[in-house]
C-alpha cells in the first residue's frame, strides 16, 4: 500500500522491529515459506511426492505463453476484477460518505457493524440464495413481473451479470469500510470553510473530499481487485457456461489433475501481473490525490 | 503492546493443546471416503461400533487427487480408504496401499467374480482393493419435461432442450461421454476430433455444469433443466429419498460404469479393525438398510443385491443382463491422458464464453 | 438549507437500499431454514424440523463451536499483530519497506487453494502437521494482510504532529500510542478485526486441508455436505449465528463508541 513518508520518528528498521516482527514472522512461517515451496515446485517437471523422477524446467511458465487459452482467460479475469472494483466504488463510496458525514451517533456505529455482518455467514450458502433470486421464476423475476404492467423474463442465473452481482455483493463492504475510515477523518470544519468561501458541492468533492479519502479508496480497491482476479468459486457456480476464468483453470490443475507445477506457475504469473498493475496504478492514483 | 499479544498467544495454545489431547486412542478405525457415501451413516457407525467395539472416525475428500494427496501427506493416519478402481493402480504404484488378506473378510467370498477378479484391483495374485459398490454415469431426466423417457443419448442434442441440458464439470467424464456418443470405446478413444466436434455441438445446449449431487437436485427442483448426465445411485436417491421427478435413463448407446473399492493404506495402525469395517460395509444387512434408508449404488456383493426386493431399481434395472452388455467400465487413465482431456475440456469451455 | 436536508434524506435512503442489497441473501437463507424442501423448492411450507434436527447433529454443532473459537482467537491475534505492524510501517522509514508492503499481497492474490496446499505440504514437512493449531496458524496469516491494509489506510489520515505534541508534553512512547494514536486508529482496528473474523469464519480451503478427521470447522462441514447431504440445517445454524451476532453487535453499538470522534 501507499508508502507515504511518515514524518514521525525516522529511526529506521531497528526501532520498527519490535512492532513489525511478530506479524511478519507469523506470515513467514504460515505463508511465505509454504509459498516458497510452491515456487520451487513450479520449476519442476514432476512432484517429488509422487515418487517419479523429476528435474528442473521452465516449461510450466512457457505453457502460459504458448497457449492462447491462458492469456485469454487472464484478460477475462482482469476485466472481471476491474468491473467488480468499479461497481464497488460506485456503490460503496457514496454509502461510506453518508455513513461518515450524514449519519450521527449510535445509528452510525450500528450500521458500521451491520455492513460487514452478512459476511459472517457462509459464502456457499449466500451463493445458493443468489440462485433463488436470479433464476427464471425466482424472486427478482416474480417481483418485477408483479409490479410491471408487461411480462418480462428475467433469468440472470448462470450468466456473466450473475457473477458480477455475486462478487460485488461479497466485496462492497470492503469499499464501504475502508472509504469510511478516511472520509470520517476529514474535518467537517474544513468542508464548511470551503463552502463558505463559495466552493460548490461538486468542487469540494473533487478538490478536497476525494483527494483526502484517496488512501481508503486505494486500500479498498486493492482488497477487492486482487482476490477477484483469482476467484473461482463464484464464477463457477453463478456463471454456469460462462463461468470459466483464470482462477478456475488453476483450480483444475490442482483438483482434476495432479499437475501442481503448472497450477503453481499459473498462480505466480497471476501474482506477478497483479503486483505490476498495483505498482503502476499507485503513482497514478497518488498523483490524482 | 507486548502483554496482550503474549496472553492471547498463551490462551490460544492452552485451548488447543487441551483439545488435541482428545485425539488418538486405541481401537479407532480412521476411514477416508466421500462425504455422505455410506461409510458415515450414523446408524451404520453405531451398529458397527456395537458389534466390534471399534470407534469409527470419518474423514472426507472432494476429489480423487485430494484423496491421494491426503494419503501421501498423512502416512499412518488412515486405516481404510475408499478408492475408485481406476485410481487403485496409481495408489499401489506409489506404495500408498497394502495387499489385503481376504481370508479375514468373510463376505469377500460372496463378491461377484467379475468384480473381485478385476485386474484393476488384483495384481500378482495380491488383492489391493475389495470391491464395494458400482454404478453408472448415465442420463437422468426431469420427468416433467418428457411424456415418454428417451432411449438415445442424442436427446441431449435435441433443439427442444436448448439451454436446459447439464453435464458434469469433469474433463474425463465429458470425454468418455463424448466417446459413447460417437460410438467409441471409452478406454481407448481413437478419434479425439470426433469427440471434440460432438462436445462442441453440445455446448450451446448447456445451462450450466454441475459438480455436486446437490446442484443437480436443486436445478431439477426449480425446474431449470430437462436432461443431463447423472450418477445412477444419485438419481435413485433423488427419486426415492427426496421425491424429486427424476428418472435414470441408460441410453441404447451405452453408459460409463465405475467401481468403488476399499483399500488399506500402508502404515495403517488398526488393520484388524479395517478388515472388520470392510467386511461390514459389504455385508448384505448393511447394504439393504443403506438402499432403503438413503439410496445407494449397486453392491458388488451378489448376495447383497439378491437381498433387495425383486422390483428394486438396483436389482431389476442394474442387474438386467441387457444393461450389462451396454455399459463400459472405466479403466485406469494415465496422467498424460488426463491432462490432454483437461486441455480439451478447458478449450471447449473457453470457446463457449 | 432545504437542499442539504433533501440530500441527507437521499443519503439515508441510499444506506437502507445498500443494506437491503447486502441482506437479501441472508433473508433468503433464513427463510429457507424454515422451508420443508431441502432444495429451496417453492411454494414455501413452514417447518422447524431443520432446527430440531440441528439440535441432534453433534458433528455440525461441534464444527460450529470450533469455527467460532478459531475465528475469535485468530481475530484477536491478527488484529493485535496487524495493528502493531501497521504502526511500525507508518512510523518508521527503512530500506525494504516497500517490499514488506508488497509482501502483503501474495496471501490475498494467490488463490486460497494454492496457499492451502502449500501450507499442508510445508506443515507436514516441518512437523507442525494438521489440527486446530495448524488451522489457527493459517487463519491468522490469511487475516493479517487485511488488518494491516485497513489499519494503514486509517493511519494515513493521522496527523503525526499529534504524536509530536504529546511527546513534547512529556508523554512516553507507550502513553503516546495508547492515548493519542490508538484512539484515532480505533475505527480502523475495529474494521480490520471485523474483516479478520469474516476471513477466518468463512475460510474453507485452508481449514479443509489442515483439519483432522473428527475435528473440523463449519465451512468444511458445509462444503463436504453439498456433495451429497446438504440440508437446511446449515441454513439454520447460519441463521442462528447471524441473529446472535447481530444482537451482540447492536448491543455493542449501543454502549461503545468506536466509529471515530464526533
Amino acid at each position: 500500500m501507499a508508502g507515504q513518508v511518515a514524518t514521525g520518528s525516522r529511526s529506521g528498521l531497528r526501532s520498527a522491529l519490535p512492532l513489525l516482527l511478530p506479524a511478519y514472522l507469523w506470515l513467514t512461517v504460515a505463508i511465505f515459506l509454504p509459498l516458497s515451496a510452491m515456487v520451487f515446485f513450479s520449476f519442476m517437471t514432476e512432484l517429488p511426492l509422487s515418487g517419479k523422477a523429476w528435474s528442473f524446467t521452465l516449461d510450466n511458465y512457457a505453457t502460459f505463453f504458448s497457449q492462447g487459452l491462458y492469456w485469454t482467460l487472464l484478460l477475462a479475469s482482469l476485466r472481471l476484477g476491474l468491473e467488480v472494483t468499479l461497481w464497488c466504488v460506485v456503490i460503496g463510496y457514496p454509502a461510506a460518505y453518508v455513513l461518515a458525514k450524514v449519519l450521527r451517533g449510535r445509528s452510525r456505529e450500528a450500521i458500521f457493524l451491520l455492513v460487514i455482518l452478512p459476511f459472517w455467514s457462509n459464502g456457499l450458502v449466500r451463493i445458493f440464495s443468489w440462485a433463488m433470486v436470479l433464476r427464471e421464476g425466482g424472486i427478482l423475476d416474480t417481483a418485477l413481473n408483479a409490479v410491471l404492467p408487461f411480462k418480462i423474463n428475467i433469468d440472470l442465473m448462470y450468466s456473466y451479470p450473475a457473477v458480477i452481482i455475486g462478487l460485488v455483493h461479497s466485496y462492497v463492504p470492503y469499499m464501504v469500510l475502508t472509504c469510511y475510515l478516511t472520509l470520517q477523518a476529514i474535518d467537517d470544519s474544513l468542508i464548511e470553510a470551503g463552502r463558505s468561501l463559495g466552493a460548490s458541492r461538486l468542487q469540494m468533492l473533487k478538490r478536497v473530499i476525494i483527494p483526502l479519502s484517496m488512501p481508503g479508496l486505494v486500500a479498498g480497491a486493492a482488497l477487492i481487485f486482487v482476490p477477484v482476479v483469482g476467484s473461482f468459486m463464484e464464477p463457477r457456480i453463478l456463471g454456469g457456461r460462462t463461468g470459466t476464468f483464470y482462477g478456475t483453470v488453476i483450480e483444475d490443475q490442482f483438483v482434476a489433475v495432479f499437475n501442481w507445477p503448472l497450477g503453481a506457475a499459473l498462480s505466480f504469473i497471476l501474482l506477478a501481473v497483479v503486483l505490476v498493475i498495483l505498482a503502476l496504478a499507485s503513482p497514478v492514483l497518488r498523483r490524482a490525490a | 503492546m507486548r502483554m496482550p499479544k503474549l496472553t492471547a498467544f498463551l490462551t490460544a495454545t492452552a485451548v488447543f493443546t487441551s483439545v488435541l489431547t482428545l485425539a488418538a486412542t486405541a481401537a479407532e478405525v480412521h476411514v477416508l471416503n466421500w462425504k455422505g457415501y455410506g461409510a458415515d451413516e450414523p446408524w451404520a457407525i453405531a451398529a458397527f461400533e456395537k458389534v466390534t467395539g471399534n470407534k469409527v472416525v470419518n474423514d472426507f475428500f472432494n476429489s480423487e487427487q485430494e484423496m491421494l494427496t491426503k494419503l501421501r501427506t498423512n502416512p499412518g493416519l488412515y486405516d481404510v480408504v475408499m478408492i475408485n478402481a481406476a485410481f487403485n493402480d496409481q495408489a499401489m504404484a506409489e506404495k500408498l496401499i497394502q495387499p489385503i488378506d481376504v481370508s479375514k473378510i468373510p463376505n469377500y467370498a460372496d463378491i461377484s467374480p467379475d468384480k473381485a477378479g478385476s485386474p484393476m484391483l488384483v495384481r500378482d495374485g495380491k488383492v489391493h482393493g475389495v470391491p464395494w459398490v458400482w454404478g453408472l454415469t448415465a442420463l437422468a431426466i426431469n420427468e416433467k419435461a418428457f411424456e415418454t423417457p428417451p432411449t438415445s443419448i442424442a436427446e441431449m442434442w435435441n433443439e427442444a432442450h436448448k439451454g436446459r441440458v447439464t453435464i458434469r464439470d469433469d474433463a474425463v467424464e465429458a470425454v468418455q461421454f463424448g466417446a459413447i456418443a460417437t460410438g467409441q470405446n471409452i478406454n481407448d478413444v481413437r478419434d479425439m476430433e470426433a469427440v471434440k466436434a460432438k462436445l462442441t455441438s453440445l455446448m450451446p445446449q448447456i445451462k450450466t455444469f454441475w459438480s455436486s449431487e446437490n446442484d443437480w437436485n436443486q436445478m431439477v427442483a426449480s425446474n431449470q433443466i430437462d436432461i443431463g448426465t447423472y450418477w445412477s445411485g444419485s438419481a435413485d436417491r433423488a427419486k426415492t429419498h427426496f421425491k424429486l421427478p427424476v428418472s435414470l435413463v441408460i441410453p441404447g448407446e451405452g453408459a460409463v460404469a465405475w467401481l468403488d473399492a476399499f483399500s488399506i493404506p500402508v502404515g495403517a495402525k488398526n488393520v484388524a479393525g479395517a478388515e472388520a469395517f470392510i467386511n461390514y460395509m459389504i455385508d448384505p444387512k448393511f447394504y439393504v438398510e443403506w438402499v432403503t434408508k438413503v439410496g445407494a449404488p449397486v453392491s458388488a456383493n451378489a448376495k447383497a443385491v439378491a437381498a433387495l426386493p425383486e422390483d428394486a431399481f438396483n436389482r431389476k434395472v442394474m442387474g438386467d443382463p441387457d444393461v450389462a452388455k451396454r455399459i463400459q467400465f472405466q479403466a485406469p487413465i494415465s496422467d498424460a491422458q488426463r491432462e490432454a482431456y483437461l486441455a480439451l475440456w478447458q478449450e471447449l469451455k473457453v470457446n463457449v464464453k | 438549507m432545504a437542499t442539504t436536508r433533501f440530500l441527507e434524506w437521499c443519503g439515508r435512503l441510499y444506506i437502507w437500499l445498500l443494506l437491503a442489497f447486502l441482506y437479501l441473501p441472508i433473508i433468503i437463507m433464513a427463510l429457507m431454514s424454515f422451508n420443508v424442501s431441502p432444495f429451496y423448492q417453492l411454494p414455501f411450507e413452514w417447518t422447524t424440523e431443520w432446527y430440531a434436527s440441528l439440535w441432534q447433529n453433534d458433528q455440525l454443532i461441534s464444527a460450529t463451536w470450533n469455527s467460532i473459537k478459531i475465528a475469535i482467537i485468530s481475530t484477536i491475534i491478527a488484529t493485535v499483530l496487524g495493528s502493531a505492524a501497521s504502526l511500525a510501517l507508518y512510523r518508521h522509514e527503512f530500506r525494504g519497506k516497500k517490499v514488506l508492503q508488497a509482501l502483503l499481497f501474495p496471501p490475498i492474490a494467490i488463490p486460497w487453494l494454492i496457499t492451502g496446499t502449500a501450507m499442508l505440504i510445508f506443515f507436514f514437512g516441518v512437523g507442525i502437521g494438521r489440527g486446530l493449531f495448524a488451522i489457527l496458524l493459517g487463519h491468522v496469516a490469511l487475516a493479517l494482510p487485511y488488518v494491516i491494509v485497513v489499519v494503514s489506510a486509517r493511519l494515513q489520515t493521522f496527523a503525526p504532529e499529534l504524536e509530536e505534541a504529546a511527546r513534547s508534553l512529556g508523554a512516553n512512547q507507550w502513553q503516546v500510542t495508547s492515548r493519542v494514536t490508538l484512539p484515532w486508529i480505533m475505527p480502523g482496528v475495529i474494521a480490520g478485526g471485523l474483516f479478520a473474523f469474516a476471513v477466518s469464519f468463512d475460510q474453507f480451503v485452508v481449514s479443509y486441508f489442515l483439519s483432522t478427521p473428527g475435528q473440523t470447522t463449519l465451512p468444511v462441514e458445509i462444503y463436504a455436505a453439498i456433495r451429497k447431504g446438504f440440508t437446511p440445517e446449515i441454513n439454520a445454524v447460519s441463521t442462528i449465528i447471524i441473529v446472535v451476532s447481530m444482537a451482540l453487535m447492536l448491543l455493542t453499538a449501543r454502549f461503545f463508541k468506536f466509529g471515530g470522534e464526533k
